[in-house]
């Protein structure tokens, strides 16, 4: 520990010199207070400080054009360590000590689920990127949104992109995860609406090999085969697929066919031609190359895109709001992104606009940031790649 | 039709379960407790093989370095941890063994990560022969399976050393007044029991992937099977590796594969039940 000692008399020459100061100076020394939660250690480490940086740089823009409410905004950065334990102490500190309006960023979902109801009992808002769908079920009251799709955007999206392959026969290959279940009921209903059947397997991740399940597979003689599992087994499964014969298309989550997955596979034909896809920032918009600027990276990851826009939403909502409370902005923050305003895609310009009386559309660098009641966001982009000759190819973003 | 592909399938996997099924019946004969570590030790066996592919070793000498180093690893958990305690009971030792196969799987995980890796050996397109699927890899690996168990049931049968390790398990005390050194005995059965579950992890390893945890999870398919055949019986744990291998697949079929690990545990409880000796009882051969 350090301790930081003042001297009686540099203490009161700085009291003096504060009241003697004109009331315009005062007023911006009582700052409003927002936080971001984000892992700079621990698992979510490669994300964390550069989530942070982004935040830090749009509160310096916007205190450099003035503040909000006449007021300077003060970011303070915490350290959640991809750990929920430490979350909540961090958590503790942001609310009872640094009395923030509002945390951002949180990243794990066992953090976020930690931190909600510290939130939510205190009034502060919560802007997190976790995934995991209980996290916008938990009775948050209001004061939580989620820029990251959740799992039934996702698997829709899927479906949807299984059906502009031209499937009419599709299978799915699963082992059993939290998202089983729900996986199934979404591609069930999907799928047949494009005319496409739909069958699947649960399988045994531990399994050395998925011959017997690929001859199940294959006896349904499917055109498509989603093969929604993690690396290992999944690299157990397309070896079992090719040795099959299988000739179909193949598709699978970016976060499982990967170029890890190629690298161990070893042989491209084997995995040619094989779709992956994931949520995707809204790149080429003008508020990802914001965001690309605002985290001096070249190529922003969707975490940050998504904390550049928890900050640019908390800020405008704290405007329309005319006050910087969770409250405030739990009431506001939907008016900053739906209210078929002037579409801006940074806070600077929409602070302007609605000091001018105006009404702001944010579209944001994750995406068009629209919230449902739950908060969850209504839409976002999805990225599609093919393997071609070992590599990854970009099909589409859209 | 898909009943007889499936057969054929647990056929394929029951052959490379035997070879560590054996190793661990070997060891249950003549040391008398169940070495759970097997799960870190084929990890290892694994891992070792995969290094010595790497560096342009042939398929055999692979399966050599794997042998030796999972039999030399075995082998020293065995002296330093597992026998110490064996003059406790069984149970201490076994226990012991749960330990010390977490711990083997976690120098593993320190050296090579969490990430699975793949031999680098061609992946060919199956042949059909009729309406059955075969997977030319699938049939050698099998083949190097069968060749293994072979030589450990000639060295059993015709060998000095095996005669010798098969009366000791018979009769510790018999044997020992015959002039076999029991302690020799169970050094043997260490280093080749544990040879064998090292180059099962590898055998299993070749045609999928490998990571730190490719040992642990075949110990439950392992254990049943070498519950299956009879504890302490070499033929037994190959036959139980057959059924259980058999009847892994089958239930794909039926029941899904996610209710896999139950089909190992129905057949332990089962034999325990019914058979507590096994099908072909205890004798080690």
């Amino acid at each position: 520990m350090t301790n930081i000692r003042i001297g009686r008399r540099a203490a009161l020459a700085a009291g003096v010199a504060a009241l003697a100061s004109p009331a315009v100076v005062r007023a911006q020394a009582d700052p409003i207070k927002l936080a971001t939660l984000t892992p700079l250690t621990g698992a979510g480490g490669p994300y964390g400080p550069v989530m942070a940086k982004a935040a830090a740089s749009v509160v310096e823009e916007v205190n450099k054009a003035g503040g909000v409410l006449g007021r300077r905004i003060v970011l303070v950065s915490e350290d959640d360590q991809t750990n929920p334990e430490a979350a909540v102490r961090a958590a503790r500190k942001l609310i009872d000590v640094d009395k923030v309006a509002a945390i951002m960023g949180t990243w794990a979902s066992s953090v976020t689920t930690a931190v909600a109801p510290l939130c939510w009992e205190s009034k502060t808002f919560l802007c997190t990127v976790s995934g995991a769908d209980s996290i916008t079920l938990l009775p948050h009251q209001g004061f939580l949104i989620r820029t990251q799709p959740n799992s039934k955007l996702q698997v829709t999206r899927v479906g949807e992109f299984i059906l502009s392959l031209g499937a009419k026969k599709a299978f799915t290959m699963i082992p059993q995860t939290p998202f089983t279940q729900s996986t199934f009921d979404i591609l069930n209903q999907v799928l047949p609406k494009g005319g496409c059947a739909h069958q699947s397997l649960i399988y045994d991740d531990k399994k050395t090999t998925y011959r017997t399940e690929v001859d199940q597979a294959l006896r349904t003689s499917p055109d498509v085969i989603l093969a929604n599992g993690y690396t290992p087994d999944t690299v157990v499964l397309l070896k079992d697929l090719y040795r099959a014969g299988f000739k179909g298309k193949i598709l699978g989550f970016a976060y499982s066919i990967n170029q890890k997955l190629v690298d161990q596979v070893g042989q491209p034909e084997v995995v040619e031609g094989v779709y992956n896809f994931a949520p995707a920032s809204a790149e080429g918009s003008s508020a990802f190359e914001k965001a690309k600027a605002a985290s001096g990276s070249a190529n922003p990851d969707p975490y940050t895109c998504q904390v550049y826009d928890h900050i640019n939403l908390v800020l405008m909502a704290i405007a329309s709001a005319k006050a910087a409370t969770g409250e405030a902005i739990k009431e506001n923050i939907r008016k900053a992104t739906m209210s078929g305003g002037k579409v801006v895609d940074n806070a600077v310009d929409g602070l302007k606009e609605i000091a001018a009386g105006g009404k702001v559309d944010y579209a944001g660098a994750s995406g068009p940031c629209d919230f449902d009641e739950k908060g969850d966001i209504l839409d976002c982009k999805f990225r599609y790649e093919q393997i071609k000759a070992g590599k990854f190819t970009l099909v589409k973003i859209a | 039709m898909i009943i007889l592909q499936a057969l054929v399938n647990g056929i394929v996997s029951g052959t490379l379960l035997a070879v560590p099924a054996i190793g661990f019946t070997a060891m249950f004969a003549v040391l008398r407790f169940p070495n759970f570590s097997v799960s870190g030790v084929a990890t290892l066996g694994a891992f070792a093989g995969y290094l010595a592919y790497g560096v342009g070793l042939q398929m055999a000498g692979s399966l050599v370095v794997a042998f030796a180093v999972a039999g030399v690893a075995g082998l020293a958990f065995d002296k330093l941890a597992h026998l110490p305690l064996i003059k406790q009971g069984a149970l201490p030792a076994a226990i012991a063994s749960i330990a010390t196969g977490i711990i083997l799987e976690n120098v593993v995980r320190l050296g090579f990560g969490n990430a699975p890796r793949g031999y680098d050996r061609p992946i060919a397109r199956d042949v059909f022969l009729g309406d059955i699927r075969v997977s030319p890899q699938q049939l050698e690996t099998m083949g190097l399976a069968l060749l293994l168990m072979l030589l450990v049931f000639a060295a059993l049968a015709f060998t000095r050393i095996g005669k010798a390790m098969r009366a000791s398990a018979d009769n510790p005390e018999l044997a020992a007044l015959k002039g076999i050194r029991p302690e020799r005995i169970a050094t043997l059965a260490s280093f080749v029991g544990m040879g064998l579950v090292g180059v099962g992890g590898m055998l299993l390893g070749l045609d999928s992937s490998i990571d730190p945890l490719t040992g642990t999870r075949i110990l439950l398919s392992l254990f049943a099977a070498a519950v299956l055949g009879g504890l302490g019986s070499v033929p037994g744990a190959v036959l139980g590796a057959f059924l259980i291998g058999m009847a892994e697949e089958l239930s794909v079929l039926v029941v899904g594969s996610q209710y896999r690990a139950a089909v190992g545990f129905i057949a332990i409880l089962v034999v325990l039940t019914l058979r507590p000796r096994g099908l072909l009882g205890e004798r080690a051969y």
